[in-house]
C-alpha cells in the first residue's frame, strides 16, 4: 500500500518536472506566440469560442498567429432581473487555424413564480429540478473551430472575408429542470459558419454567423420542445439561425458595437411542465393558497432574440474587459429581460 | 547561332528601354486598390508630405526598439534608405504622387523569410508612430488599409 502510494507520488513528481520542462524549454518558447495585433482575435463568447459576447466569429481565439499557439481563460457574468449566469472557460488557438474551447456555465433562476412551483413541488414531494431558494441550470460547452480560408485583417483589397466553421456540444446538468421547462433534449450539438472582415477605412469589424441549432436560450434551457407537458411527444428540429456582430474600433485598444442573435420559438406559449402533471390540479392547490393567477404566469413567453451593445477594452495583450447592455427579451416565464454583462478575458 | 543570341539580347534590351520610357522612372511598385478606397484627404490627414516623412521616421524609431524585428533591419536593411523609400511609397499608396524609386515589395522582401508575427510587429510600430505623431487613429487605419495588400508578398513564411 505504502509502496503504491510512493510510486504514485513519484509518477506525479515526474509529470510535474516534465510539465515544467515543457513550459520552460526552448521548444515551448518556439511555439508560444502572441503576435496578433491587439483585439484582432476577438474576445471570449459565452460559448467559449473566440468572437464577440454571444456571437462566435471566424477569428481564432488567442493572440497567436500562424506561427504558434496561444491560450486564454474567460469569465463572464450576466445579471438580468430574473436570472444571473456565470460562465467560466478556457480555449486554445493553434496556428491561427484551429481553436478548442470549454465553458462551464451556471444560471441561477430568481423567479417568484417558479419558486412557488418549487415550494408546491416540494410540498407534494415531486422532483422537478427546482429548488425553492436556488434553482440552478448548469451547462458545459465543448467547442472546436477551424478557419477555412481568408484573412479577416489584411485582405483590404478584396471583399472575401475570413471564414471558419465550428461545432459546439452542450450538456446540461439539471435534466429535471430542463424537462420542467418543456425542452426535449438536455444535450445537443450546434454547428456554425462564421465570416469576419475588418474594414479599415471605417475602422469596423463585421461578422455574420449562421448557426444550425435547436437551442432554447443558447441551450441554457435545453433544446427542442415537448408537447402536452410530458416527455413523450418531443421534437428537436434544428434550423439555421442568423447572428451578426459589428464592432467599431475607436482606438487600437477599444471597440464599441452591437450584436444580434436570432432565437427560436420552441417553448413559446408552453406551460411549465411540472413532472408531467396537468397544471389544473396544481392551480386548484395554488388557488386555495391565494395564487389563482399563477397558472397563467407559468406559461412561457415568446423567446426573444438576443441583442446587446458592448464596449471592449484591451489595455494590453494579456487582459481585456467587456461591459455590455443586454436586451434578451422574454426568457422562459420571465418577461423583458434587460440587464448587464461583464466579461474579462485573460490571454497568455 | 551566336548571331541570333546576340540579336535576342539586343531585342530584349530595346524592349526594356521602351517599357522604362513608357512608365515613370523606377516604378518598382504600384498603388494598392483597397475595396473601400482611400479618402482624398489621406495625405493631408498625415500632415502632407512632410507629415508622412515624420511618420516614417517614427516608424523606424519604434521598429528599432522592438527586439522581435530590429535585428532583421540591422542585418539586412539600411534604415536611412528605407526611410526615404518608405516616405515615397506611403505617399503613393495614400493617393499622393508616385515617386517611388525602390524595389517591388516582393523583390525587397522575398529572401527575408518574414513571418506573420514579424509583420504584425511592424504594424504595431505603425500604430505607435501614429500616436506619437498625433495622427488620428482613423487616418492611421487608412494607411494600414493601403499597405495591407502587400502582406501577401512580404510574409513568405
Ligand atoms: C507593409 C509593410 C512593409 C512595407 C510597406 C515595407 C516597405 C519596404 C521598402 C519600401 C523597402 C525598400 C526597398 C528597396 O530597398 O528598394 C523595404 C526593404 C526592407 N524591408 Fe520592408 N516593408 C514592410 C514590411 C517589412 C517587414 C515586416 C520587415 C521585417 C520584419 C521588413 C524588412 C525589410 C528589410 C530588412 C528591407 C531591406 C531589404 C534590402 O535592402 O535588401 N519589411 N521595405
Amino acid at each position: 500500500m505504502k509502496r503504491l502510494h510512493k510510486s504514485g507520488l513519484r509518477t506525479l513528481q515526474c509529470a510535474a518536472i516534465l510539465a515544467a520542462g515543457l513550459v520552460s524549454s526552448s521548444a515551448w518558447a518556439g511555439i508560444y506566440n502572441d503576435g496578433k495585433v491587439l483585439l484582432t482575435g476577438g474576445v471570449f463568447t459565452v460559448d467559449g469560442a473566440g468572437g464577440g459576447g454571444a456571437v462566435p466569429w471566424a477569428t481564432i481565439s488567442g493572440y497567436e498567429t500562424r506561427d504558434g499557439i496561444n491560450g486564454s481563460a474567460g469569465f463572464t457574468y450576466v445579471n438580468l432581473p430574473a436570472l444571473q449566469v456565470s460562465f467560466y472557460g478556457v480555449n486554445v488557438g493553434l496556428f491561427d487555424r484551429v481553436e478548442l474551447s470549454y465553458v462551464d456555465s451556471r444560471l441561477s433562476l430568481n423567479l417568484p413564480n417558479l419558486q412557488t412551483v418549487a415550494l408546491v413541488a416540494d410540498a407534494a414531494g415531486l422532483d422537478v429540478g427546482t429548488d425553492a431558494w436556488n434553482s440552478t441550470l448548469g451547462m458545459q460547452t465543448y467547442g472546436v473551430k477551424v478557419r477555412l480560408f481568408g484573412d479577416a485583417v489584411y485582405t483590404s483589397d478584396s471583399w472575401i472575408p475570413q471564414v471558419a466553421v465550428g461545432g459546439l456540444y452542450k450538456d446540461n446538468r439539471n435534466v429535471a429542470l430542463i424537462h420542467t421547462l418543456g425542452a426535449d433534449k438536455t444535450k445537443d450539438y450546434e454547428i456554425y459558419v462564421a465570416a469576419t472582415k475588418v474594414l479599415f477605412p471605417i475602422s469596423t469589424l463585421v461578422n455574420v454567423t449562421a448557426r444550425y441549432t435547436s437551442a432554447n436560450e443558447d441551450g441554457l434551457t435545453g433544446f427542442g420542445y415537448c408537447n402536452g407537458g410530458s416527455q413523450t411527444d418531443c421534437h428537436n428540429k434544428r434550423k439555421v439561425r442568423a447572428e451578426v456582430s459589428i464592432a467599431h474600433l475607436v482606438a487600437k485598444n477599444t471597440a464599441i458595437g452591437g450584436e444580434w442573435q436570432q432565437h427560436g420559438s420552441n417553448l413559446d406559449g408552453r406551460s411549465v411542465n411540472v413532472a408531467g402533471l396537468d397544471l389544473s390540479g396544481l392551480t386548484g392547490l395554488l388557488g386555495s393558497a391565494g395564487l389563482g393567477g399563477l397558472s397563467g404566469a407559468l406559461t412561457q413567453k415568446k423567446e426573444g432574440d438576443w441583442y446587446d451593445l458592448f464596449m471592449a477594452y484591451a489595455p494590453n495583450k494579456h487582459i481585456s474587459f467587456v461591459v455590455a447592455y443586454l436586451m434578451f427579451g422574454n426568457i422562459a416565464v420571465a418577461p423583458a429581460q434587460n440587464g448587464f454583462y461583464f466579461a474579462t478575458h485573460l490571454t497568455f | 547561332m551566336k548571331r541570333s543570341k546576340i540579336s535576342l539580347a539586343l531585342a530584349t534590351g530595346v524592349t526594356l528601354l521602351v517599357a522604362a520610357a513608357a512608365q515613370p522612372a523606377f516604378a518598382g511598385e504600384s498603388k494598392t486598390k483597397p475595396i473601400m478606397g482611400i479618402p482624398s484627404s489621406a495625405v493631408a490627414d498625415f500632415g502632407g508630405a512632410y507629415g508622412v516623412h515624420n511618420w516614417v521616421e517614427s516608424l523606424f524609431y519604434y521598429i528599432m526598439l522592438d527586439n522581435r524585428i530590429n535585428y532583421i533591419f540591422k542585418e539586412f536593411g539600411n534604415v536611412d534608405r528605407q526611410i526615404a523609400l518608405n516616405t515615397q511609397l506611403e505617399q503613393m499608396v495614400l493617393g499622393g504622387p508616385n515617386n517611388y524609386q525602390g524595389a517591388s515589395m516582393s523583390a525587397a522582401h522575398a529572401d527575408l523569410g518574414i513571418t506573420m508575427t514579424q509583420f504584425n510587429a511592424v504594424v504595431e510600430a505603425a500604430y505607435n508612430a501614429c500616436e506619437r505623431n498625433e495622427i488620428k487613429y482613423y487616418a492611421c487605419n487608412d494607411l494600414i488599409a493601403a499597405l495591407a495588400p502587400f502582406t501577401r508578398v512580404i510574409v513568405t513564411k
